[in-house]
């Protein structure tokens, strides 16, 4: 169903994150990559860890939602984990785990353990932006984000139209798609049951009719958005504006105290003392 | 008996935070070879029903047996192959379904699936388009360049052509006009009739089919709370609207007329040729 | 739109003639709101899609356009608010003259509910979908709070006003709609069959929303359904066949007219055929609106036998 589909779900709580300016979300999240990025030793991943905790707990959303939204790349994590700890030979270093003739050496295991919690960490805590977000105050922010294009000439409002329309109708298509893959099954074509080669048939079977649908949707789209009058490029006024009150500003100044934090935990070294 | 349900119930995502009832402890008794007909609000439940027939969804718990295929919820399904064959479920608006360059193959689509020749499918799907009452002329056709209810009958028959024992449409005259809308229904009456399928119609106009149906299934928020004739449904029908379902003319008219002159012992009359009938024998009747 | 499999009789233009010209249906002393004359539109080298359409609507009034799919209804009011391109003839809303510097005024004028909820919905929550329109308006923001919320009101969906689309029943989306089209304060609203996807529960809601509009007098209503309860509730007919107006009635005339029925693809209501066929047995009752009058036009027939 839908449900599962967290792009673009927002999960109201009213808590002081959801209220926060997007365009400072936005830029928050920006920042936070950078500050994930130089998190090199185990203090310094502690510091993320507890900062991030705490600012998900700010938005009083269920800590699930986020567990939920890393889930889907656990392969990945996993793979990546694996490749970071058998990958590292430090003859030097201290073993962890000796199996036969492998060892595990502790470097290649914390290499491995960091790659997964920044990405976990990435993905849950991006998911922020999405569940604290109303889609039409994402795409504000988007376009107030994207405003310096408009130097080279890039029109940031038509960008965020149709961010705005495919993010409101990606659901909706999958959803159909989900119907016509039943109905084909129906017709004797299940993609669980189907040996390979007969998969490509079915894919035809499933392409030709999302796609009409998708225009037929389109088609519908554009008439009800003319007959409200909507022309593009006409003046339009804004029934959101944003506002940016200090609330915004201290949002920013935390990822930016945590940033400076982290730039002089590394710089001075003082990690050393936690790496082991 | 063609279709059975036992205790079934259905949860959307059921190993997930998100789960959600959309059937509860439904039991369902169906036989061979009648017209069905199944009612209920938006959000009742019909839908998630009528994918249980072909196995498309499993019951979370309880027993779905379909002919002699038996689906327990919790156990591994079945090969469900066999069941879709004679099963043919046409979901809503089943056009949408349509994706070859011309009607013969997309009828084709199915029985090849299931095995038939080349020629045999091409023989089952003459036979579909004559069910539907459509022109074999229009085989050669490109389905997209046919009106919505042309396409929509193609679609229907691309099912016909598996040559199934029970046929389930999910609100098959959805958005056709009325005079299309009671060609279908007629034409899939005739289904049941002469060739003695099952018929199974999930609708939400009920007037429609009420001439036609001989058992009636009413669903509200996932339960099954009515099962029975029309006969049966009429003397409940004042339940209806509490199950979010507005009662048709047809039937508000046979109570008044059935309460007035005493016939409740009688099969009801519900088309207006057949209650108009009835009344002309009934105001005669006090002359002879 | 291409079934042109009717098995219809043909030559009824002197049908169209008459009731175009009947006194009855033109009661305007005033300028009419829609005004068409001559209107014709066609794909290509194809049938025209549209032939020769001559009508005009006055302001206030609640129209039903009827016909079989396909033959050119949906067309006909897409023409009216420019979302295709100009064909013959000339189209006049409220005396302005369609023409390509016109459109925006004219669909300001005119509002259109269509016919699938779930596309027509263009905002990610029902207060974006309503204040998109106003923001095209230009309206200062006390204005459009002012409108989200009287009109969202008016159609009882305050309580949705955050919620996304996925959340709404079809039912409860076609509400937005309307409340979006009728926020930006058009004088026509077309209902391009607004109903045929919306259970029988929801249909007779949507209903009783068109006759609350009818009864403000604000709004000149333009529906195409082929809803015989819909019809009933409306004051005037107009027949679309292969193009052509054939017929132009009040629903009673036409419910009781079979070839008309016939080719309009309608069914008149269950006691309009009731009725019709009691005469057959030589019972002659008047319409009943409801199953006790019936009872009450049956009682003295059956007790004088």
């Amino acid at each position: 169903m839908s449900e599962k589909l967290l792009i673009g779900r927002t999960i109201d709580t009213g808590s002081w994150v959801h209220s926060i300016d997007p365009r400072a979300k936005m830029i928050a999240m920006m920042l936070y990559v950078v500050i994930i990025i130089l998190s090199n030793t185990w203090l310094e991943m502690a510091c993320v860890v507890v900062f991030s905790l705490a600012i998900i707990a700010l938005t009083r959303i269920h800590i699930k939602y986020f567990i939920r939204a890393a889930k889907p790349l656990w392969v990945l994590m996993l793979f990546i984990f694996i490749v970071q700890c058998i990958k590292v030979v430090d003859k030097n270093g201290a073993i962890l785990l000796s199996i036969g003739s492998w060892n595990l050496y502790v470097e290649g295991f914390k290499l491995g353990l960091f790659s997964v919690l920044r990405m976990v960490f990435l993905v849950s805590f991006t998911a922020i932006l999405t569940f604290t977000t109303t889609p039409g105050r994402l795409n504000q922010g988007l376009e107030g984000v994207l405003k310096p294009l408009k130097v080279i000439r890039v029109s940031p409002d038509r960008f965020t139209l149709m961010v705005s329309i495919a993010l409101r109708f990606i659901p909706s298509i999958l959803e159909e798609a989900q119907i016509i893959l039943k109905a084909q099954a129906s017709r004797g074509a299940d993609v669980r049951e189907l040996p390979w080669k007969e998969k490509g048939k079915m894919l035809v079977s499933l392409l030709v009719p999302v796609t009409v649908g998708a225009f037929r949707r389109a088609e519908d789209l554009v008439h009800s958005m003319e007959s409200r009058g909507f022309r593009m490029g006409e003046p339009r006024t804004k029934y959101h504006s944003l506002v940016w009150r200090s609330r915004d500003t201290i949002f920013i100044g935390f990822f930016i105290i945590m940033l400076i934090a982290m730039v002089w935990m590394s710089g001075y070294g003082t990690g050393e003392l936690w790496t082991l | 008996m063609a279709i059975t349900f036992e205790k079934v119930n259905y949860e959307y995502d059921a190993n997930s935070m998100w789960s959600q009832a959309a059937l509860q402890g439904v039991n369902l008794h169906l036989e061979s070879g009648i017209l069905a007909g199944i009612a209920g609000a938006t959000g009742s439940g019909k839908s998630t029903l009528l994918q249980m027939f072909n196995g498309i969804l499993k019951p979370t718990s309880g027993t779905v047996q379909v002919l002699d295929i038996t689906l327990r919820g919790g156990e591994k399904a079945p090969k469900l192959h066999q069941l879709r064959k004679r099963v043919g479920l046409v979901f809503q608006f089943p056009e949408q379904q349509l994706f070859e360059d011309t009607v013969e193959k997309d009828l084709c689509f199915g029985p090849i699936n299931f095995g038939c020749s080349v020629d045999e499918a091409k023989e089952r799907a003459r036979k579909a388009m004559e069910k539907m009452g459509l022109d074999e002329s229009l085989l050669s056709r490109n389905p997209f360049q046919l009106s919505g209810g042309q396409m929509r009958k193609v679609a229907i028959a691309s099912v016909l052509a598996m040559d199934p024992e029970i046929v389930v449409l999910d609100e098959p005259t959805a958005t056709l006009d009325p005079v299309s809308r009671a060609e279908l229904i007629q034409l899939l009456h005739r289904l049941c009739r002469e060739e003695g399928r099952t018929v199974i119609i999930v609708t939400h106009r009920m007037d429609e089919l009420l001439p036609f149906a001989n058992q009636w299934v009413i669903l509200h928020e996932g339960r099954t709370v009515f099962q029975g004739t029309v006969k049966a449904l009429i003397e409940q029908a004042d339940q209806m609207e509490s199950y979010g379902i507005v009662i048709p003319q047809s039937i508000r008219y046979w109570r008044a007329i059935s309460e007035k002159f005493g016939l409740s012992g009688e099969d009801p009359c519900l088309s207006a040729e057949a209650m108009s009938k009835r009344i002309a024998e009934l105001v005669s009747a006090e002359d002879v | 739109m291409k079934q042109r499999d009717l098995k219809g009789p043909h030559g009824t233009t002197n049908v169209v003639e008459e009731t175009v010209r009947n006194p009855n249906v033109m009661p305007s002393p005033y300028s009419p709101t829609i005004e068409l004359v001559g209107v014709s539109y066609g794909y290509g080298k194809d049938l025209p899609v549209i032939d020769d359409i001559t009508l005009s609507i006055p302001q206030g009034q609640w129209v039903t356009l009827v016909g079989a799919n396909g033959c050119g209804k949906s067309t006909l009011v897409k023409l009216m608010n420019a979302l295709l391109p100009k064909g013959e003839g000339s189209i006049k809303v409220k005396g302005l003259e369609l023409q390509s510097d016109t459109i925006g005024k004219i669909r300001q004028t005119i509002g259109m509910v269509f016919q699938n909820p779930d596309n027509q919905f263009i905002g990610a929550t029902v207060e974006e979908d309503i204040v998109f329109g106003l923001e095209g308006q230009c309206l200062s923001i006390e204005v459009m709070e002012e409108r989200v919320k009287s009109y969202a009101a008016r159609l009882g969906i305050t309580d949705l006003l955050y919620k996304h689309p996925s959340e709404l029943s079809g039912g409860q989306k076609q509400r937005v709609a309307i409340a979006s089209i009728l926020s930006m304060e058009p004088e026509v609203v077309i209902f391009d069959e607004a109903s045929s996807m919306l259970d029988e529960k929801t249909r007779n809601e949507l209903l009783n929303i068109l006759s609350d509009m009818h009864k403000s007098g604000r709004y000149t209503i333009i529906s195409i359904t082929h809803d015989a309860q819909e019809i009933a509730a409306s004051e005037r007919v107009l027949v679309l066949h292969e193009g052509k107006l054939i017929a132009d009635r009040t629903p009673t005339e036409l419910f009781q007219d079979e070839k008309i029925l016939e080719m309009s693809h309608v069914i008149a209501p269950f006691a309009f055929q009731l009725t019709r066929e009691l005469h057959r047995y030589g019972l002659d009752i008047s319409i009943p609106n409801c199953e006790k009058e019936l009872m009450e036009a049956l009682w003295p027939l059956h007790l004088r036998k």
